[in-house]
């Protein structure tokens, strides 16, 4: 059912657009990215692997950690605008400033809450993709099939 | 050090670490569990010498600075009272919770809500905001809605779990208007500045406001005619109901009407809702829990009695009522608890807690008997117990406005109190002797699965025996536990000195003569039990309130067939008419200096005329497109297009997002159509002259609306304001990430909670059986009433209509 080609690419490109998303929130704050954006190129690379496994093999592989993605994602949100309270109010942005040798490291709650907008853009894209994905399958499993499509 | 925020701080982290350290287990984890609660309590004890002394301890911290939002929080008198109640009892709770969910796998996520519950009642007991206490309010209702749906696959715990939730959310929401209504009256939010307002007993708006608060109060109280939800709450696992659904939660309201008792006391409509509303619960409960052989029923409608009298000792501003609302609170935690934590020993060890099939546990199960027989004399009010004090103090007061003249409440409270605590007598006799001491039981008896372990029965025991020492160290505590917390609902300072031994008073009479009445209705326990279930089952609120949900489902319904019974096309049909509607209108008003339309006139570049050429190509691919397939990569084109104009314009996150907006939404399109059936005519006949102007209306008035926009910018634009304070202020290069996540970060709150919602609701659409079987229905209304030959009948009809 799934092609050999496509399950290649998938071992091989799946790590790399993973960290390709980590590596876009991370530098997102400085430079075009950011969580939005890292999610949703997140979630392309569980679409790939859904496409080249199928999505059971996908749901079970990823299935534990995406299942709460999207009430972790919120609570994060939520525990970076509460941090605020600390500094005179609800989503007052608090920095820490740290120095790694020369290279200055700064950790915000401005990107705790980042966090919070990517893990919340994963879980939603996730929770669709895979749902219809596997009412897809089962649609192809059945003789009457719909129109196109490889998976 | 800002202890009392630290330690709500401290509850609320340590959930989530309970929950991950997944327990299992129960000897050394049910100490660790214990230990946080009980510091706590340990803390707030040592606070009470202050405390009576009239010390009191306030923490502020400003939550939305410009809306003149704060957290603040109070330690009082009767802050600290019902605080020892929450984590005092909570600690026993949490121990006991590791030995009845011993080997469980879902112990930890028990644990996890068990805090989070814990944290919110003790951030409401220690508000001095009422924002900050309606925020802390809500908290209990969520997790004890979570609470309650604990065995969510039992139909009856999600029924009554869903029940509790809109019945308590819907009385919040009603106290939130009150609350608000009373907070810009006084022109603060805060507790006891709105308390201390001069004239604030007599403004206007203060009848409307108390209404509203009421309605909160007594839905989360579970006040006649809310109090069927208490019963259903039984549902939840048993250390949730000893705690939340006895001890706790269900006092919030009561001690939200305490809190404001100082300012409102004196009103007569303070003093006859209260007094009716409290004394109709306080008989409807005691008079109807000895209807029910489910021990946990039974203690709940033992527990609305209670709350009933609760309420109706605030409508007073007497001496006596203070001093016995106290003494119940106190007395009713400790006996209450440990009666629910032994249903549970027994269900746990038995599989049922049905009294129909319990008999003769007292030779098995004699720690248990021991416990639950020592808490029961407290509730029947036998002396020299807590509940004998409590009761005492309660029918004093009533003897006292009846022996200065005030025959009509007196008579009437005294007379219902006696007939609520008598068949109070009768039920927690009745639970005893059918559970521990008859030979035979009604029905095929249970049977032992484990005997529980001593360190399960021990914090059940150990709170008989508080309740015990507190009855017996009378004279030693009074003025540092419960003095401070009159004071504070009464707003005087006072001293207590309470005696169990009166002599031989007209109330000691009276108690004697309710214990005697009690052992009457025992023995005579049949025939109330046949009297109560010849009553019809639609004589109740709880009938009530299910038609009135039945009717909002049947009304939903309708509404939904009659506005998306339709089928697609003709749906979006009056969704792009109606944004061309609004798009005219906006046109009409549009106050456009035309002169800037010439000014910002430029002629596009090479790549750009490509660009549009691509667009254009792919917008007329689709309309041609003769396969669903074809057509949805063809929007793709255009929409990577929309992309190139913005990598064109130098909008690199956008860009981005964008383009992976379109790869998403063509996967997810393609896999949309796998479900649904193939369609024959696509591509056909479908350019109608509506489609054809409203698909022309739309792209010329959509063009003309964001030009004319672009051209009628009023004031100075925000954009230099982001760019120049992004670096400073938000510690970020990028802007757009900067707006995002900072300058605009409670926008992309909200969406966020759009997005995850949107999720939960296609999660539940793509699976639901329940929805699935709902489309059904819809499909047979809509097919019910269209006349349906030929292939794509729904289509025609729609469209001839509009032609």
């Amino acid at each position: 059912m799934t092609e050999i080609y496509l399950r290649l690419v998938d071992l091989i490109l799946t790590p790399i657009i993973m960290l390709i998303a980590i590596m876009l929130f991370l530098r997102g704050h400085d430079l075009p990215g950011g969580g939005f954006i890292a999610g949703l190129v997140f979630a392309a690379a569980i679409e790939l692997s859904i496409l080249a496994r199928g999505a059971e093999a996908t749901r079970e592989r990823y299935g534990p950690w995406l299942a709460p993605l999207i009430g972790v994602g919120l609570g994060v949100a939520v525990v970076a605008g509460l941090i605020g309270i600390y500094g005179g109010g609800f989503f007052r942005g608090m920095w820490v400033e740290l120095y790694i040798g020369a290279s200055k490291l700064k950790l915000g709650t401005p990107q705790l809450f980042d966090l919070g907008v990517m893990l919340v853009v994963i879980g939603m894209a996730i929770t669709y993709l895979l749902r219809l994905s596997e009412a897809a399958e089962a649609a192809t499993r059945t003789p009457t099939a719909g129109e196109g499509g490889q998976s | 050090m800002p202890l009392l925020a630290l330690s709500l701080v401290t509850l609320f982290v340590a959930a989530p670490v309970f929950w991950l350290l997944k327990p299992h287990r129960s000897t050394a984890f049910a100490w660790l569990a214990a230990f946080l609660p009980a510091a706590i309590t340990l803390w707030q004890a040592l606070q009470l010498p202050a405390m009576a002394n009239g010390a009191v301890l306030t923490e502020r911290y400003s939550w939305a600075p410009r809306l003149g939002l704060e957290i603040a929080l109070r330690l009082d008198g009767l802050a600290v009272f019902f605080g020892l109640v929450v984590t005092g009892i909570g600690a026993f709770i949490a121990f006991y919770t590791a030995h009845y969910f011993e080997h469980d796998d879902r112990q930890g996520f028990f644990y996890l809500l068990l805090y989070a519950f814990m944290g919110s009642m003790l951030g409401l007991v220690w508000s001095d905001d009422l924002l900050t206490l309606f925020v802390f309010w809500e908290g209990t209702s969520i997790t004890s809605y979570l609470l309650i749906a604990f065995k969510s696959d039992y139909k009856g715990a999600v029924d009554g779990a869903r029940r509790a939730l809109i019945v308590t959310t819907a009385g919040g929401l009603a106290m939130l208007a009150g609350m608000i209504v009373l907070g810009l009256h006084a022109g603060s939010f805060n507790i006891s500045t709105i308390v201390a307002t001069p004239g604030i007993a007599t403004a206007a708006v203060t009848p409307v406001a108390l209404t509203l608060i009421f309605l909160g109060a007594f839905t989360k109280s579970a006040q006649f005619p809310f109090q069927f939800w208490l019963p259903g709450a039984m549902a939840a696992p048993t250390p949730a109901s000893a705690y939340l659904h006895s001890a706790t939660m269900v006092k919030a309201g009561v001690f939200l009407l305490a809190r404001l008792h100082p300012a409102f006391s004196e009103l007569s409509m303070w003093f006859w809702t209260l007094f009716l509303v409290g004394g109709v619960t306080m008989v409807l409960g005691g008079v109807s829990s000895i209807r029910y052989t489910d021990m946990k029923a039974l203690l709940a409608y033992a527990t609305v009695a209670i709350l009933g009298t609760l309420v109706m000792l605030l409508a007073f501003s007497e001496k006596y009522a203070y001093e016995a609302f106290v003494v119940i609170v106190a007395a009713h935690a400790l006996y209450k608890a440990p009666l629910f934590l032994g249903a549970g020993i027994i269900d746990h060890a038995y599989g049922t807690r049905d009294l129909r099939r319990l008999a003769g546990l007292a030779r098995r199960a004699p720690l248990v008997m021991v416990t639950m027989v020592l808490a029961a004399l407290s509730m029947a009010g036998v002396p020299p117990t807590m509940g004998f004090l409590a009761k005492e103090l309660m029918l004093e007061n009533f003897y006292q406005l009846y022996e200065h003249g005030d025959l009509l409440v007196g008579g009437v409270g005294f007379v219902a109190a006696t007939l609520a605590a008598l068949f109070m007598v009768g039920a927690i006799l009745t639970l005893l002797w059918e559970a521990f001491f008859r030979r035979q039981s009604d029905e095929e008896a249970a049977h032992l699965h484990h005997a529980p372990s001593f360190w399960f029965v021990a914090p059940a025991l150990l709170l008989t025996l508080l309740g015990a020492a507190g009855a017996l160290l009378t004279g030693w505590y009074e003025n540092l536990l419960f003095a401070p917390a009159i004071a504070a609902i009464s707003g005087a300072t006072v001293t207590v000195g309470f005696q169990l031994w009166h002599g031989w008073t007209p109330v000691f009479v009276a108690s004697l003569i309710i214990l005697a009445l009690g052992a009457l209705v025992f023995l005579a326990r049949g025939v109330f039990r046949r009297l109560f279930a010849s009553v019809p089952a639609r004589v109740s609120s709880l009938a009530v309130y299910d038609a009135i949900i039945e009717q909002i489902y049947r009304f939903a319904f309708r509404l939904t067939v009659l506005i998306q019974g339709s089928p697609m096309a003709p749906q979006l049909s009056i969704t792009l008419l109606a944004g061309v509607a609004v798009m005219v209108y906006a046109l009409f008003f549009a106050d456009a200096e035309t002169s800037r339309l010439l000014d910002s006139l430029e002629v596009p570049s090479v790549v750009e005329w490509v660009f549009f050429a691509l667009a254009i190509f792919g917008a007329l691919t689709t309309v041609h497109a003769r396969s669903r397939l074809s057509a949805i990569i063809a929007i793709g084109v255009v929409g990577v297009t929309v992309t190139l104009f913005f990598v064109v314009f130098g909008a690199p996150d956008l860009a981005l997002t964008q383009l992976l907006i379109e790869v998403l939404t063509v996967i997810l399109l393609v896999l949309v159509f796998f479900r649904v059936r193939p369609d024959p005519q696509f591509g056909r006949d479908n350019r109608t002259p509506l489609r054809v102007f409203m698909a022309f209306a739309m792209g010329f008035f959509g063009f003309a609306v964001v030009m004319i926009n672009h051209l009628s910018q009023v004031g100075p634009s925000i954009s230099p304001y982001f760019i120049e304070n992004s670096l400073p202020f938000g510690k970020g290069a990028n802007v757009v990430n900067v707006i995002l996540v900072d300058f605009r970060g409670y926008d992309t709150m909200g969406e966020i909670t759009v997005l995850g919602v949107a999720a939960l609701g296609g999660y539940a659409l793509l699976r639901s059986p329940q929805l699935h079987a709902l489309r059904q229905r819809i499909n047979a209304v809509r097919r019910s009433r269209i006349p349906a030959p030929g292939q794509k009948p729904e289509q025609k009809v729609v469209e001839t209509g509009h032609d």
